[in-house]
């Protein structure tokens, strides 16, 4: 839990300039105040939350073990998976079979340039309706195909861009750090809308000196994309807001209360008297929110996870808000059933894999976790006994797998009521 | 006596047996099943980690507890069929959940009690928790609570820890929680009375603990692996406040006594010890908490006794007293904040008479031996006073230490020597006696403060990080005056017969000031966040002064006018000055391994060039002793580490190092003045040696089991050195045994040292045993000259121990022991060789006949083989009877009878590189003794008393 506090200790240092307010107004006309009380949360059975449960077991080769996965993306046929151990990318069926891998220290070297090689991450990229892996190393741009092969590359500032901010369909970006330069002076914001390289909106202005002597703790990706299409959630730091951000305008949808005791002053990220100390509030209110993220909403569900100093096996973080009947459920507690194969779903509370990520991501269909090999033995001994039948997938893994084994995506599809 | 110590394993092998025996057959008689689900209905949740414990109905004692699994399941074994069981569920914000249940012969012995519901509870404060479970996890912390073990109200926290199957408690007072070594422990998160844990355990009433809390304390943040298992024992509300002790006084045959009083008081804030002890039997204390661990209560388990020590030499009657006290200005000390003071005050008093009587025997070239005997009697008395205080501050990255110690030991002694010497034909060639009496006082203080700052929290643009340093101040002043008579008869040449009759006064004093400073983090300071290929830099210096002064007045007795005159020659007073100054580059990589839950492994590379130059300055009253030298070297230090963690599996680590140190020749080395009343050892010095140069590479190796029962722990530490210009001896011994040893230096010195141990234990459930095997073994050569022959000496000690330890629920303790070691010692030039070895074997038995009867004997065989003399072989048997009376078995009443077979001689047998000794001296023997001891103890404050 700590290690995963550190990591996502961000600290920035970056020189210090002027702020001119000059910020867009966040629409909150349509806010709503959902109150979560985390000890009422419920349990569900599986069934209950789930229309589909798949285990994808990940083929296990000499070449194809990995340690965790810390980025998955989807194509049509395959899982394009990014591993912090092993520096490299692998690319797998949609049934696990192991196709390919681009290992980040074979690629290519610049002689000329000294700087590491390392890469951190990739995104998915169509041209010519072909669809390729994006890695940012050195001065180059990587494309590679779905075969691992070295499609072509590029020197980056050449027109080609990383990735790139997130689009809008009428070519909107969003920009998570935007800066707007009047005159000699820039004006930071923790988010702007941009088209045409023209300003739309931009808010939450911000000096530089923020950064000095103070520490963010965030909770993971600020930005989620939770399948619909032209929306896009947003939470920001030491607050308890879910935002929209569409093409036009950010608003506020949701403003979440939790009791005291899990929150935070609600001063806290403004009151000077917090600043440079908000390691040693933590540790003296272990129980507060930090943040909150990995929000996403399908249909009347409503899907987010919090962050506090404490860890234990009866620590609720993840929750689903049902936004028609107000009833919360944790998702630690789903309880495996015949549709899970009695296995749980997740391994929060347990291991560290869901508590670091949360999902990996919402396809407007499916949501995508894993869980390791170790965790996955240990569920299946703790049902020995129990004449579990597993399908065939599964019997032929645990059959011929160990804990030591490539971990395990789970595919599931959320109910929409 | 072999036949006999074969006999004892035997029987205690067959107890072993015996109950391995009986757990084997345990389904045959409790072959009953339960299993079931715990729910929480209201929220539609399965209860994960909460607490089922089984108990029988009929008297409530606790047979099983478990946790559930991440199903919210348990399932019992072994549990008793057709009787009345009652389960109870325990979990944080939960009223006890409770059901009866019979668990039917008829139905295939099992029972599915499936889904048990429990209910929140509306008020979640601890005090309000009726019913407590044995075990239960908080968070990253297990707890055992004190409420759920039903023991004697006698019982002291040990004899909780001994019910607690996870936990198993060593003979030589390690700790293991799951396999994994406690390393600390604490009470109400604070070191109690130095720290001991026997004093916390043995003393501290079971009644008076609320929980014992065991978690890891990662000290290392940036390595989330280097994290050690701390205990704490927290205490019942109110129950921060009390007292505990011994007072005991005792009596017996040949007027032997032994009194002592122990009593430790302490508040949340303070804690006071006062110690004192007086006996004649060789029980001496050393410090105030080699008294306070062997008063402790000790609770109603079994214990093997503390024995006298029938092994020391001659009879020594020791005292002592002492206090100590610890304050700590903020009541709940952190690692961030943290204020304590302590102080502690010794005085030692002991009076020791010693007689031996040996015979050595030297090799002196390929043919020649020489033998000396050599009557010794030695009656001495001293005292020593020690007053030391400690300061430790700590906050927000900041930490102070200041310590102090005073020291004064004076005394007076009186010795007696007899020698004769001969050769191998038994013909006496000289003979010495000599009578020494002296008296002293010595008086040596210390000063140290260390001051460290590393920064609360590191960002990447950080430049300064942190900064370390330490100062330490030392003197002495010690005066003695001595009064040598010495009277030397040859019987080969008259010429050479010498008396004396020389009377010493000397005075030593001297300063040393020791400054270090490390200043760590150098790549940050110089080049800021700049990666430089992930290499450390840090600086370190070390400096010392020292000067030391020696006076020596020397006088002798002038036989015609029968006074003393001055001897010019030893009359003498030298000054030497020395400044020692170290810099040094330390220089680490590391490099990491991992796979996200299946291994981590780090491996460090660490290279410590330094370059040590001395200055020494000699001077002196005589010219040749004013003698100025410095010294240059490059001494580098270096090492790897390693260590793999395979997830559910082990852990090992392996630590390579390499270490140069130079040894520089003193002043006694170089230009001794040498003082010829010595006639059988003169010394004499060289001018022209040079300093040693020592290099050592060490290897350790350790493995930790990480399987959660019967683990099997072991390691190893291997080093090996070499010494370059090694400063040795040149003896010449003349036929009538006289030396002189010239100094001179020598390559080739070797060494290897190895040693490594392996432990496990099996616990099962009423009895446990315990498995430790060690050895050392230690094999050097070392060049030499005797008679200007030049010749290796060869030398290999070995030692090993085997423990067996064995308790049976608490009545009864059993611990065998053996121990064998050798020596064998080779000269190549004279073809010589010398060996001979010790087997010690123990066995140690307690029995509880009642809770407040115990008897205990402790028998020990000893044997001693050395070439060229006859085994020696005794016996130790010691054995005594103890009843504990009065309401709180606060009393108690011993008899014990010690050297039951009149059979202690305490034999010398020792060797070294060209000869050995054989002998005996005297020692305590057989003496009956009774003992009244009283245990004042009380945990809180008393309840008023109702008027």
């Amino acid at each position: 839990m700590l290690k995963f506090a550190l990591s996502s200790f961000v600290i920035c240092t970056l020189s210090f300039g002027q702020v001119l307010a000059q910020a867009s107004k966040v629409d909150s006309s349509e806010m709503r105040t959902l109150r979560v009380d985390p000890s009422a949360s419920r349990g569900a059975a599986a069934s209950q939350v789930f229309d589909e449960i798949k285990f994808i077991p990940l083929e296990t080769t000499k070449e194809s073990l990995f340690g965790s996965i810390s980025q998955l993306h989807i194509t049509d046929d395959n899982y394009v998976i990014w591993d912090y151990d092993t520096k490299s990318i692998l690319i797998f069926t949609k049934e696990g079979k192991y196709v390919a891998k681009i290992n980040g220290s074979k690629i290519e070297k610049d002689p000329a340039d000294k700087e590491n090689q390392d890469f951190y991450g990739f995104t998915l990229k169509k041209e010519n309706n072909q669809q390729l892996i994006q890695v940012s190393a050195g001065k180059y741009f990587f494309y590679f195909d779905l075969n691992g092969k070295l499609a072509r590359k590029a020197k980056s500032g050449d027109g080609e861009v990383y990735g790139g901010n997130r689009k809008f369909s009428d070519g909107t970006e969003v920009d998570r750090s935007y800066m707007d330069k009047i005159d000699k002076d820039s004006n930071y914001y923790d988010l702007g809308l941009v088209k045409d390289k023209k300003k739309v909106a931009a808010y939450f202005p911000f000096s530089m000196d923020r950064y000095k002597g103070d520490q963010f703790y965030s909770g993971g990706e600020s930005i989620t994309d939770y399948g619909v299409k032209d929306e896009l959630f947003f939470v920001n730091f030491y607050e308890y807001n879910i935002y929209k951000i569409t093409p036009s305008k950010l608003s506020l949808t949701y403003r979440i209360i939790f009791p005291a005791n899990n929150s935070l002053p609600s001063d806290f990220k403004e009151n000077p008297i917090y600043k440079g100390k908000r390691r040693e509030y933590f540790d003296k209110f272990p129980k507060a929110y930090y943040a909150i993220g990995s929000a996403y909403q399908f249909g009347n569900n409503l899907y987010f996870k919090v962050s506090n100093w404490t860890w234990g096996a009866n620590e609720r973080k993840a929750f689903i808000y049902n936004l028609k009947n107000g009833m919360v459920t944790s998702i630690s507690d789903i309880e495996p059933d015949s549709l899970s194969q009695f296995l749980p779903v997740t391994d929060a509370g347990i291991h560290y894999d869901f508590a670091n990520k949360g999902f990996h991501l919402f396809d407007g269909q499916y949501f995508y976790t894993s869980y390791s090999s170790l965790a996955l033995f240990n569920f299946k001994e703790q049902n020995e006994g129990k004449d579990r039948k597993y399908d065939p997938a599964l019997t032929a893994y645990f059959k011929t797998q160990n804990k030591k084994s490539n971990p395990v995506i789970i595919q599931l599809k959320p109910k929409k009521n | 006596m072999l036949k006999f110590t074969f006999s004892m394993i035997a029987v205690l092998l067959s107890t072993a047996f015996i109950t391995t025996y009986a757990q084997q057959s345990k389904p045959a008689t409790h072959p009953g099943t339960a299993k079931g689900i715990v729910r929480d209905t209201a929220q539609n949740y399965v209860l994960k980690s909460a607490t089922v414990s089984i108990y029988k109905a009929a008297d409530s004692t606790l047979l099983s507890y478990q946790v559930t699994n991440n199903y919210g399941e348990f399932n019992f074994r072994n549990l008793p069929v057709d009787q009345l069981l009652k389960l109870e569920i325990s979990h944080v914000g939960y009223m006890t959940g409770r059901k009866n249940f019979i668990i039917p012969s008829a139905k295939n012995n099992t029972i599915d009690l499936q889904t048990i519901i429990v209910d929140r509870s509306d008020v979640t404060l601890d005090d309000v928790v009726i019913s407590v479970p044995p075990i239960s996890v908080n968070g990253d912390t297990l707890e055992f609570n004190a409420a759920a073990f039903k023991l004697d109200t006698n019982a002291t926290v040990e004899d909780m820890l001994r019910a607690i199957p996870n936990v198993t408690l060593w003979g030589d007072g390690q700790i293991t929680v799951n396999g994994a070594e406690v390393k600390s422990l604490k009470v109400n998160g604070k070191s109690f009375f130095g720290g001991d844990a026997k004093i916390a355990l043995q003393n501290i009433s079971k009644n008076a603990l609320q929980k014992v809390q065991v978690y890891n304390t990662a000290k290392n943040e940036s390595n989330p692996l280097d994290s050690t298992l701390e205990m704490n024992l927290k205490l019942k509300k109110g129950k921060d406040i009390g007292f505990f002790g011994k007072i005991g006084i005792g009596y017996g045959t040949n007027n032997r006594f032994e009194s002592d009083a122990s009593i430790n008081m302490f508040t949340p804030k303070m804690e006071l010890a006062l110690v004192g002890a007086i006996n004649n039997i060789n029980k001496t204390p050393n410090n105030i908490n080699s008294l306070m661990s062997n008063s402790t209560f000790k609770g109603v388990g079994t214990n093997v006794e503390y024995q006298p020590d029938f092994r020391a030499s001659g009879l020594n009657r020791p005292s002592a007293a002492g206090a100590s006290l610890t304050y700590n200005f903020i009541e709940n000390p952190t690692y961030q904040k943290k204020s304590t003071l302590k102080a502690n005050y010794f005085l030692q008093d002991r009076n020791s008479d010693n007689i031996s009587e040996t015979r050595t025997t030297t090799t002196v070239n390929s043919t020649d031996q020489i033998f000396e005997k050599s009557d010794n009697t030695n009656l001495s008395s001293n005292t020593n006073q020690r007053f030391d205080s400690n300061y430790e501050f700590s906050k927000r990255g900041q930490n102070l230490t200041l310590s102090q110690s005073i020291n004064i030991n004076q005394g007076d002694s009186e010795e007696q020597t007899n020698r004769i010497a001969g050769n191998l034909e038994n013909a006496l060639t000289s003979t010495n006696n000599s009578l020494n009496t002296s008296n002293f006082k010595n008086l040596n203080f210390n000063l140290r403060g260390d001051y460290r700052y590393s920064p609360y929290i590191i960002t990447h643009n950080m430049r300064f990080r942190g900064f370390s340093a330490t100062y330490a101040l030392s003197g002495y002043n010690n005066e003695s005056q001595r009064l040598n008579l010495t009277e030397f008869r040859s019987f080969t040449n008259a010429g050479a017969n010498r008396d004396f009759n020389r009377k010493y006064d000397t005075k030593n004093d001297g300063i040393n000031q020791e400054l270090n400073l490390t200043l760590p983090g150098l790549k940050s300071l110089i080049f800021g966040d700049k990666r430089l290929a992930g290499i450390n830099f840090d600086l370190t210096n070390k400096l010392i002064v020292k000067s030391d002064k020696n006076d020596n007045r020397v006088q002798d007795l002038d036989t015609l006018t029968n006074t003393y005159r001055v001897n010019t020659y030893l009359n003498n007073q030298v000054q030497t000055d020395v400044i020692e100054e170290t810099p040094g580059l330390r220089i680490e990589k590391s490099f990491y391994k991992s796979l996200s839950n299946r291994f981590y492994q780090n491996l460090t590379l660490r290279f410590h060039p330094k370059q040590i130059l001395v200055a020494q300055n000699n001077e002196s009253d005589r010219s040749f002793q004013d003698i100025k030298r410095s010294y240059k070297r490059f001494a580098p230090d270096g090492g790897v580490s390693y260590s793999d963690n395979q997830y559910g599996e082990y852990s090992r680590y392996y630590d390579l190092n390499y270490y140069t140190t130079i040894q520089m020749p003193g002043i006694q080395q170089l230009a001794p003045l040498t003082d010829s009343t010595n006639l059988y050892y003169l010394q004499r010095g060289n001018i022209n040696l040079r300093e040693e140069v020592n290099q050592e590479m060490s290897f350790s190796f350790s493995h930790y089991d990480q399987a959660s029962k019967n683990s099997l722990n072991y390691n190893f530490r291997i080093s090996a050195g070499l010494i370059k210009d090694n400063i040795v001896d040149s003896l010449l011994i003349n036929d009538q045994n006289r030396r002189t040893v010239f100094l001179v230096n020598a390559d080739g010195h070797k060494y290897l040292n190895f040693n490594g141990g392996i432990r496990k234990a099996y616990k099962f459930k009423s009895s446990e045993i315990q498995l430790s095997l060690s050895g050392n073994v230690n094999a050097n050569k070392n060049p030499g000259y005797t008679n200007n022959v030049f010749t290796f000496s060869s030398n290999l000690n070995t030692n090993s121990n085997a423990n067996i330890n064995y308790t049976y629920k608490s009545y009864l303790a059993v611990v065998l022991g053996q121990s064998y070691s050798t020596y064998q010692s080779k000269q190549e030039a004279f073809n010589t060789e010398y060996s001979g070895k010790n087997l010690g074997t123990s066995l140690s038995t307690s029995y509880n006949i009642t809770k407040q009867f115990t008897l205990n004997s402790n028998v020990s065989f000893n044997k001693s083989a050395s070439s060229g003399a006859k085994d020696i072989n005794f016996t130790i048997w010691n054995a005594s009877a103890v009843y504990r009376f009065l309401k709180g078995n606060n009393a108690e009443i011993k008899f014990s009878a010690l050297d039951l077979l009149r059979q202690n001689n305490s034999a010398i047998n020792y060797g070294n590189s060209n000869s050995f000794t054989i002998g005996t001296q005297n020692v305590l023997t057989q003496y009956f003794m009774t003992t009244i001891s009283y245990y004042p103890r009380q945990f809180g404050k008393k309840a008023a008393t109702p008027r």
